[in-house]
């Protein structure tokens, strides 16, 4: 199910999907970007946003209202990059490459608008250029022949492979030539350039970012979500590339990992010192009150595990640039922790053991609660 | 042929000014015309392309257009050569014969 975005272009009201939205409305942006020397700039956004107009109608009939995401990125690449200042006499051997012959270069991205849980399998069909239902398929035999390990790897690659946001990483998933590309290979030049002439003034420019950044993520975590927010807070769009996502990816699963981790021990540790006097073997002195013991191994928990939840976070907002990190983040962890205990109850005794204790200890605590 | 397309792009580029040109000079055109002429020939191109170079030709009074109300949809922009349009375009072919004589010239 797709939100849909009604806009109105030169008068005439279109409804689109949300992703077709965002590729139109980034279209325009960099047109307008292009342009913004141009003295007929808003006279040419008109026109171009008439031509947009003309070809939604060409998909549009009375038992089809809405634009679909393929279909806006069939547009744009019909519509090609707006060339700038027509002066400028740059060279376009990279658009013509990309238009014949060889072909854009293809990446693997998780793709949402097939996806049935989170589109890894999606993503590796459009790569292949195989049906998503075949990989599917592959990885639930995988699964059950492995005894559920597939299920680990298939996580790991849920957060290592990046989903596609935008229409060219759309484009890029499935191989199909997009010619904004060149736009986008322009902006990150013209990205570099200006990083050159002016770094410092860059550099002030990306702490009040960080800032706001960390602002809005503050604000999320407080369970507060805003689209308006993280687009102020996306504004000055540096583009987080493809390796750096999936090492962000990797991280977040990492350290995913590890806080889920910790929170297990945490909380075996708490309640098996709490009814049996010792962790895994280990007395307190006896001199120790009992509260102490409990206030050390909370702080103790607090250290490690804060830094691990930072790094966690910073991954998260990496991986996903601008998207809403706050509720996920947290049901992620959740279904992570369950799913720790789950192979650790199957895999490791030791654990199995302290788990199964740890049930007895929780009993154990609500008898002695409750009478 | 792909690599011929692919060395030629800067070349193709100057010269689609001209054929712009050329194209408005024999009827009173909209941008979806120009397209459709230019389509099968190297000179194919794109909206994204065309309507920047239209409003800088129409800025250099080269071309000029009006707005045609169009059997469905919204009226149109139709283009057509002004006079110093015509007077430039003359000097481009000129100029072009001008070029080519030349370098068949070199050749002999």
């Amino acid at each position: 199910m797709e939100r849909v975005v009604t806009i109105n272009l030169n008068g005439n009201s279109y409804q689109l999907e949300e992703p077709a939205y965002d590729a139109l409305r980034a279209y325009i942006t960099r047109a307008q970007g292009a342009l913004a020397a141009n003295p007929d700039q808003a006279e040419i956004i008109r026109d171009l946003e008439q031509a947009i107009a003309d070809k939604c109608g060409g998909y549009l009939s009375p038992g089809k209202t809405v634009v679909s995401a393929t279909e806006m990125t069939r547009i744009l690449e019909e519509m090609g990059p707006v060339e700038g200042a027509s002066e400028n006499e740059a060279p376009r051997a990279e658009s013509t490459s990309s238009a014949s012959g060889e072909g854009p270069r293809r990446r693997l991205y998780r793709v949402k608008d097939r996806a049935v849980i989170s589109g890894v399998c999606s993503g590796i069909g459009a790569y292949f250029d195989l049906d998503p239902n075949v990989i599917r398929l592959l990885f639930i035999l995988a699964a059950l022949f492995t005894s559920g390990f597939v299920i680990v790897v298939y996580i790991i690659l849920m957060f290592a492979i990046p989903s596609a946001h935008t229409s060219e990483e759309w484009a890029a998933a499935h191989g199909v030539p997009f010619n904004a590309q060149e736009i986008i290979d322009r902006a990150k030049r013209e990205y570099g350039k200006f990083a050159e002439d002016s770094s410092k003034s860059w550099r002030r420019e990306e702490r009040v970012w960080r800032r706001q950044w960390r602002e809005q993520q503050r604000s999320w975590n407080a369970g507060f979500s805003s689209w308006d927010g993280g687009a102020r807070a996306q504004s000055p769009a540096k583009p987080v590339g493809y390796a750096e996502r999936i090492f962000a990816g990797l991280f977040a699963f990492v350290f995913s990992v590890v806080t889920a981790a910790l929170l297990i021990a945490f909380l075996i540790a708490l309640f098996s010192f709490w009814t049996t006097g010792q962790l895994m073997g280990w007395e307190a002195p006896a001199d120790t009150p009992m509260w102490l013991v409990l206030v050390i191994i909370c702080i103790v928990y607090g250290a490690i595990a804060t830094p691990f939840a930072a790094l966690r976070r910073t991954s998260y907002a990496t991986l996903n640039g601008r998207r809403d990190v706050g509720v996920t983040d947290d049901f992620i962890t959740i279904v992570i922790a369950a799913l720790v205990a789950w192979f650790a109850w199957v895999y490791v005794p030791e654990a199995r053991l302290l788990m199964e204790q740890s049930y007895v200890v929780v009993r154990d605590f609500i008898t002695h609660w409750t009478n | 042929m792909s690599s011929t397309d692919e060395q030629f792009a800067g070349l193709r580029k100057g010269l689609l000014e001209f054929a712009i040109l050329t194209i408005v000079s024999g009827r009173t055109v909209y941008v979806g015309d120009i397209l459709a002429t230019l389509a099968p020939t190297p000179f194919a191109t794109q909206e994204g392309t065309l309507y920047p170079l239209l409003s800088k030709l129409r800025r250099e009074e080269l071309v000029d257009y009006q707005w045609v109300e169009s059997g469905q949809g919204p009226p149109r922009k139709y283009y057509q050569l002004t006079d110093k349009g015509a007077g430039r375009l003359a000097e481009l072919a000129a100029y072009w014969r001008h070029l080519t004589t030349t370098l068949e010239g070199l050749g002999r």
